[in-house]
């Protein structure tokens, strides 16, 4: 190793290892949100019978503003901190250091087109049932 | 890309952990590995869930939940539990010492995060038992 490495957090820069932060701890509260609404809320419960997601109940639950709002929330933490760690990991391997400014806007592509799939996802729940 | 030694590990443990090598390399390793598992995961599960929302009265989407309740698809789901816990309480470990907190007394927060971990796993398996087992639970 005869050149001097450049911390990754140098490279990364402060924002986003402070937004890194700011969303684990966003993720784990959406988490608990997540798996109280999908698994525990009102699933099976008319029935009695296992607890298994149907579409109609999902429909039900995102006929709801408070759903929709989660639901995306969600996923734009999601998106915003794994890719946003994906980013790190590869600046950490020196990956696409020198074409770092390429990379963010592949990523933010990659992560807005993820997150209007999600909700196109979402919308025959919203529509339907 | 170019690694020519492995001392970018050494170097990012010692930034963190300076007097722990052994555990908090091993909890960094661990935390990286199962970041990009659940980075590949999300894609996964939209992919899943957006071919099978595409029939407008549910048939297919009730088709994929009836699939994915099944026995191995829950064990599967478990083993996603697992990762996501482990991550997820490392990481709150990583936002503890980066705001300055437990730093002086790392290595207990480490098992006390992975206790903690532990307890969540446990809870998560005995909720999801008898789909595993659906011969010896309720
Ligand atoms: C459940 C709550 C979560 C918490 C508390 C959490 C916490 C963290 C923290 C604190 C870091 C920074 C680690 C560091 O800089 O040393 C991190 C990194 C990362 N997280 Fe998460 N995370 C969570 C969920 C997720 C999810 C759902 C994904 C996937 C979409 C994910 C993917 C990643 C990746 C890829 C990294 C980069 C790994 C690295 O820098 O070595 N995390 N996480």
């Amino acid at each position: 190793m005869a050149e001097q490495r450049i911390a990754t957090s140098k490279v990364a820069g402060t924002w986003a290892w402070a937004f890194q932060r700011l969303s684990a701890v966003l993720l784990i509260v959406f988490l608990a949100l997540h798996l109280l609404a999908a698994h525990f809320i009102g699933v099976g419960e008319e029935t009695g019978e296992e607890p298994l997601i149907t579409f109609d109940e999902v429909s039900v639950r995102l006929d709801q503003m408070l759903y929709i709002v989660v639901d995306i929330g969600m996923l734009s933490m999601v998106l915003l901190h794994g890719l946003n760690g994906l980013r790190t990991v590869m600046f950490d391997f020196d990956m696409f250091v020198k074409r770092k400014k390429l990379i963010d806007v592949a990523l933010w592509v990659v992560g807005m087109a993820t997150l209007i799939w999600g909700v196109v996802i979402l919308l025959p729940f919203i529509t339907g049932g | 890309m170019k690694i020519s030694s492995f001392k970018w590990l050494f170097g990012r443990n010692s930034e963190f952990w300076p007097t722990n090598m052994k555990t908090g390399m091993l909890a960094w390793v661990g935390h990286r590995l199962s970041g990009l598992v659940l980075v590949a995961y999300v894609f996964l599960h939209l992919s899943f869930i957006s071919t099978a929302s595409m029939a407008e009265d549910g048939a297919d989407f009730n088709a994929l939940m009836e699939t994915t309740s099944q026995p191995l698809f829950v064990a599967m789901d478990f083993l996603l539990v697992i990762v996501v816990i482990y991550h997820a309480m490392n990481g709150l470990r990583v936002v503890l010492f980066d705001l300055g907190v437990g730093i002086r007394r790392q290595k207990l927060v480490f098992w006390v995060t992975m206790a903690i971990a532990a307890v969540l796993i446990v809870g998560g398996l005995l909720a999801i038992w008898h789909l595993v087992f659906p011969a010896g639970g309720a």
